[in-house]
């Protein structure tokens, strides 16, 4: 039990932030599982973050409550968002959905009214590490679900090929649109996360360093399997701390090598099912090679 | 009047400050296909070795430049060699390579905070032209004239280049099929090479001559260009060269006025409002192709 404090006291601050990321990378893998590259989650997260955190200040509303607001505002601005860009072909979504976490903290900066402008809000409330392990599972659950329903069939058939996944009557639109509101909601749950653990938003805490976290974290962790966000976001944030321990000089250095190593060796992401599959596949297949060798044998 | 024409003139040479570099970003991705978030860092190392060239080796200016130009496009080349090049066979699509993209950016702006000593450096006054050159009653830098100048030669160059040459169309056709310009006889892998340094030569030129002209060497000063840069080429549309140069000369226009005659505050504000304005009304930019699909 001791060990075990005196390694809390040393990594919590490290699992914590992984399981805000982890929000942030299921958000993120909610759209790229239907094959668009969109940074907005940061915009849901923002929109959460500074509702719940205003909610929770101004009217004093508990967590339990703030939590379920930014979702529906993360959801609404999803909306707005899949609404205007859905239509562009995905190099523009990728440019776009940038251009826009670039005008939300732009718009954050001049709406001081709603966000607290240069000098940021005071979040009072705090979540505890374990309330954010069961919104985390809610969440996991929610995605394993949909990945074995009839909707995550029919995302993995848009991402491969929508021109085929439409011939087949599957609505590329229709189930993009769905993924951007599913996106949005963990994002703005997310957003709020971050804000009860940092206790003080601005701005510039949901900007391109975000973005980059979030993407990083799901390619890395892998995109074809709800687990790989989440692998992702754990390794991703406790790389800086790893690397702080062993090359405490050069960690930025350290932790971009490796980003660089993985995506090199494993471009697909640490959790691969078609990988798993490929593996299963050669294991029979050498099975039934041995067992008809064995019968081949038993007739000579 | 003299104070907005002077005003115009500055504009003008900040906005090709962002065209220069956003010309580069443009030309990798839409020939490429990458959303390179490394792009700023090969500025920042362009302007730190022109610094760097002056300061121990004492160069004179030309040369300066020269350094940081073909700095940047070799580590354009590296970048592209060690970090994109493996993903290629592996057919990761634009993702993939974002993500190395993303690991060179930390990695380079790490090491390029080493190299300035975690300081911002200036070029020391006599290393460059830094005489006004009077025009009637105008009094206008000697480094504005030569950026606005460089972004003029480098446009019609790389547009001439893309759009009259062969090298040209064999870029073009990477950037619409790299198996299907294979199979037509393009040596695909000279083509990316070719682009990388010249989309690193670019931003390396836009990098010396910001960092000379802002008195800022340092890793902030590609983070800075890749912001506006990266609007520019949303305005402009990224797979037209001339869309990117009119779209970063107008960013700069309008942000030096709307410093001037309304306030600074609203100054990255009304940028980023036309963004959006043109990201709803006209997604595709300026001059941007009317139906860019892949298949």
């Amino acid at each position: 039990m001791e060990t075990f404090l005196d390694l809390w006291a040393a990594y919590g601050s490290t699992v914590t932030f992984a399981m805000v990321n982890a929000l942030f990378a299921l958000s993120t893998y909610a759209v790229l599982s239907t094959g668009v590259l969109s940074f907005t989650t940061v915009v849901f997260a923002a929109v959460g973050g500074f509702l719940a955190a205003q909610l929770s200040g101004k009217f004093g509303l508990p967590l339990w409550a703030a939590f379920p607001a930014a979702a529906l505002g993360g959801g609404f601005a999803a909306a707005v968002v899949a609404f205007a860009f859905l239509r562009l072909e995905s190099h523009w979504m990728a440019l776009a959905s940038l251009a826009l976490v670039l005008i939300t903290r732009v718009t954050a900066l001049n709406a001081p009214a709603l966000t607290g402008g240069v000098n940021g809000l005071i979040v009072p409330v705090r979540v505890e590490p374990l309330e954010l392990a069961i919104l985390l599972a809610l969440c996991t659950v929610v995605f394993w679900r949909l990945h074995r329903s009839w909707f995550g069939l029919a995302s993995r058939a848009v991402r491969e090929d929508a021109a085929v996944a439409s011939t087949m009557g599957i609505s590329p639109y229709r189930i993009q649109f769905i993924a951007f509101l599913i996106s949005g909601v963990v994002g703005g749950l997310g957003g709020a996360a971050l804000a009860f653990t940092l206790q003080f938003i601005s701005p510039e805490t949901y900007f391109i360093g975000i973005a980059f976290t979030m993407i990083a974290s799901t390619v890395l962790g892998g995109s074809f399997h709800w687990l790989g966000p989440i692998i992702g976001a754990a390794v991703f944030t406790a790389l800086p701390t790893t690397m702080q321990a062993i090359v405490p000089q050069i960690e930025d250095v350290a932790k971009g090598v490796v980003l660089l190593l993985i995506m090199i060796f494993l471009p697909r992401g640490l959790i691969d099912p078609r990988a798993w599959g490929l593996k299963k596949a050669a294991k029979l297949r050498e099975e039934t090679e041995a067992k008809r060798a064995a019968e081949r044998d038993a007739h000579a | 009047m003299q104070l907005f024409v002077e005003q115009l003139i500055n504009g003008w040479a900040l906005g090709s400050l962002y065209a220069l570099f956003g010309i580069g970003f443009g030309l990798v991705f839409s020939t490429l296909g990458i959303l390179n978030a490394a792009h700023g860092t090969y500025a920042s190392w362009a302007a730190i070795a022109g610094y760097y060239a002056v300061e121990r080796f004492g160069v004179p200016f030309p040369v300066a430049i020269a350094a940081g130009v073909i700095g940047g496009g070799l580590l354009a080349v590296v970048v592209d060699q060690i970090g994109f090049q493996p993903l290629r066979a592996k057919k990761t699509g634009m993702l993939g390579a974002l993500i190395t993209s993303i690991a060179f950016w930390i990695i380079l702006d790490s090491l390029a905070g080493f190299a300035t000593g975690q300081q911002s450096l200036a070029f020391p006054a006599a290393s460059y032209p830094n005489q006004m050159v009077v025009m009637g009653p105008l009094r206008v830098p000697q480094m504005q004239i030569i950026t606005i100048v460089a972004l003029l030669v480098c446009t019609i160059g790389i547009h001439l280049l893309i759009q009259k040459t062969r090298i040209g169309a064999a870029m073009r056709a990477v950037g619409w099929n790299e198996v299907a310009a294979a199979l037509g006889g393009v040596n695909a892998r000279m083509v990316i090479l070719l682009t990388a340094f010249l989309a690193g030569a670019t931003s390396g030129l836009a990098g010396v001559l910001g960092g000379i002209s802002t008195s800022n060497v340092s890793f902030t000063l590609g983070e800075g260009l890749m912001l506006k840069g990266f609007a520019a080429v949303v305005v402009g549309g990224y797979d037209d060269v001339r869309g990117t140069a009119i779209a970063g000369i107008c960013l700069g226009i309008i942000e030096v006025f709307v410093a001037q005659y309304i306030s600074t505050s609203f100054r990255d504000g009304f940028t980023y409002m036309l963004l959006l304005a043109f990201l709803i009304a006209r997604p595709r930019g300026l001059f941007g192709s009317a139906s860019f699909v892949r298949a």
